[in-house]
């Protein structure tokens, strides 16, 4: 238990993943914090409208979508806390296990889609499902760039030779921007008021 | 420079000014996207675009206005199309410097030589084509007027194949031609190239064709990534070396 | 030092999942009051800044950036508060101009 406060206290701070990374994870979220302006100015002029049609979103599944993000969140930050420690094996099984996850929020949010389509909320019903759609479908595209991002961990780790810490980190850093977007997507299409 | 260098330096080195035709594309595309800015946007003004929820009667007011400025702006645009072909080779050079399979330049050039055509010219062919009669059936110039505006901005996927093989040449490179930031940005530029297909849905709101989504902040990236690699393809004729290793960083007598 | 480890991210996941379901209790007390649906600032600027909490922690923990060189702890903590001027400002001036 020594080593831990030896590891806790290391005076080596360093960035996680490349620097380049950050700068994207940066400037895409000032992107969707543009987008979610534009939504909140529009749903401030038209509350009524937005908060109709936002009572056919079902809170519990958007709960439910939160939390297994933020769950893969969890499983790959502990997957880069392993290749750091060189235990690829525990790492590895991380990795799958963040893919599953996101794999969870893929087929629920195409349920959702297919289940409000179903009760005739389509792209273009309402200003509401306009944003509403739009936003899950940029961060579903987000989502799926995330399973290469990935994939690119799972063929990093498999190998000895491959095996590339900063780019594990920097695959990790983009898996929590998808992560955060959603929390922030969550909060301001389900909750909000 | 190293001897990997000599060993592999192509004549050009040389030769006096090796690095004559790259700056000759490069200043080819500075001076292009001069034209593009002044012809689309203050010449013809078809930038910002004119509202798509128009009805005819407004339409062909839109035309009547900018008759001269459509003519006028979309003639030198055909001129000096041409232009573009320069870019699109340095762009394709940068790549070739790369460690990198040669396919990805081939690849970008195929793409973006088609790409124009949907891209802009068709935009520039069917406006100059309702400017020409004005006194034409008002309806097929709403036709005219639809059918420009959403194949300039509602086909921006043709480009969007295209910053994924740059980003990925980037990514995968060694000889480090562009920072990996510049990389991610291709991805960031790729995805609002995404978010601008709703246009071909809405005739209003933000995701139409004018809408502060689809045009606007489309637009704002857009210029910050044109602007961004107008600035590295600079630095990289500055820096190179015409050898086939890494390229070196920039030394302020690197000229 | 795993096991360490990992006991904190799963703490960070468990208070990150009580925000979560916490929106559940500020949903279900809305609709309580009202009855019916109703628009409230005093929710929505909660929640905003709930979520923009959330985000924060996700930095500073699965992130890494508690670890980082205070360059990106000012830069992240920085774009927190630029997020939620923007999201505030965006709402209030909408409501505002209505």
């Amino acid at each position: 238990m020594t080593t831990v406060t030896e590891d806790t206290n290391k005076p080596a701070k360093f960035v996680p993943g490349q620097p380049d990374m950050w700068a994207f994870v940066l400037f895409e979220t000032l992107v969707f914090t543009a987008y979610f302006g534009f939504y909140l100015f529009y749903r401030s002029q038209n509350p009524e409208l937005f908060l109709h049609s936002q009572a056919q979103l079902d809170l519990r599944i958007g709960v439910f979508n939160a939390l297994i993000l933020l769950l893969s969140s969890w499983s790959v930050a502990r997957c880069v806390q392993s290749a750091r420690a060189a235990a690829y094996g525990p790492a590895l099984k991380d990795a799958f296990l963040t893919a599953f996850f996101g794999l969870v929020f893929l087929c629920s949010k195409v349920f959702e889609w297919a289940r409000q389509i179903q009760m005739g909320n389509g792209f273009g019903s309402s200003d509401f499902f306009t944003y509403y759609f739009f936003l899950t479908g940029i961060h579903f595209v987000h989502l799926l760039i995330g399973f290469v991002v990935l994939g690119v961990v799972i063929y990093q780790l498999r190998s000895p030779a491959r095996r590339n810490q900063e780019l594990v980190e920097t695959c990790a850093t983009y898996w929590h921007t998808v992560d955060f977007l959603w929390v922030l997507i969550f909060a301001l299409l389900y909750v909000v008021r | 420079m190293s001897t990997v260098a000599t060993q592999t330096a192509s004549p050009l080195t040389r030769r006096h000014n090796p690095k004559r035709e790259l700056w000759l594309a490069w200043w080819t595309l500075v001076v292009f996207y001069n034209f593009f800015f002044l012809v689309f946007f203050v010449i013809t003004r078809v930038q910002p675009p004119p509202n798509p929820a128009w009805d005819t009667p407004r339409v062909v007011q839109w035309f009547h206005d900018n008759h001269f400025g459509l003519l006028a702006g979309f003639a030198i645009m055909f001129v000096i199309t041409g232009m573009t072909t320069m870019s699109n080779a340095l762009i394709a050079y940068s790549m070739r410097r790369m460690s990198v399979s040669r396919a990805f330049a081939y690849s970008y050039l195929i793409l973006y030589s088609l790409s124009a055509i949907p891209g802009m010219l068709l935009m520039c062919i069917a406006l100059t084509v309702g400017a020409l009669r004005p006194d034409r059936d008002p309806e097929l110039i709403h036709w005219i007027y639809d059918f420009a505006f959403l194949s300039f901005v509602g086909t921006m996927g043709v480009f969007l194949i295209g910053s994924l093989v740059w980003m990925l040449a980037i990514l995968i490179d060694k000889n480090r031609v562009f920072p990996k930031w510049f990389g991610y940005l291709n991805l960031c530029n790729g995805l609002t190239e995404i978010v601008v297909s709703p246009a071909w849905i809405f005739r209003g709101g933000v995701l139409a064709w004018n809408g502060q989504i689809a045009w606007w902040l489309d637009m704002v990236v857009f210029g910050i990534y044109t602007g961004v690699f107008i600035f590295l393809l600079r630095q990289m004729i500055q820096r190179e070396d015409f050898g086939t290793g890494p390229l070196p960083e920039l030394l302020n007598a690197a000229r | 030092m795993k096991l360490k480890f990992n006991k904190r991210l799963l703490i960070v996941w468990v208070i990150l999942a009580s925000f979560t379901l916490g929106y559940l209790v500020i949903d279900h007390s809305a609709e309580g009051q009202a009855g019916s649906l109703r628009s409230s600032a005093v929710i929505t600027s909660s929640v905003i800044v709930i979520a923009l909490i959330k985000v924060r922690i996700i930095f500073r923990e699965f992130m890494e950036v508690r670890q980082a060189p205070v360059l990106l702890c000012r830069l992240t903590d920085a774009w927190i508060v630029l997020i939620a001027a923007a999201l505030l400002g965006s709402y209030f001036i909408g409501t505002a101009i209505r």
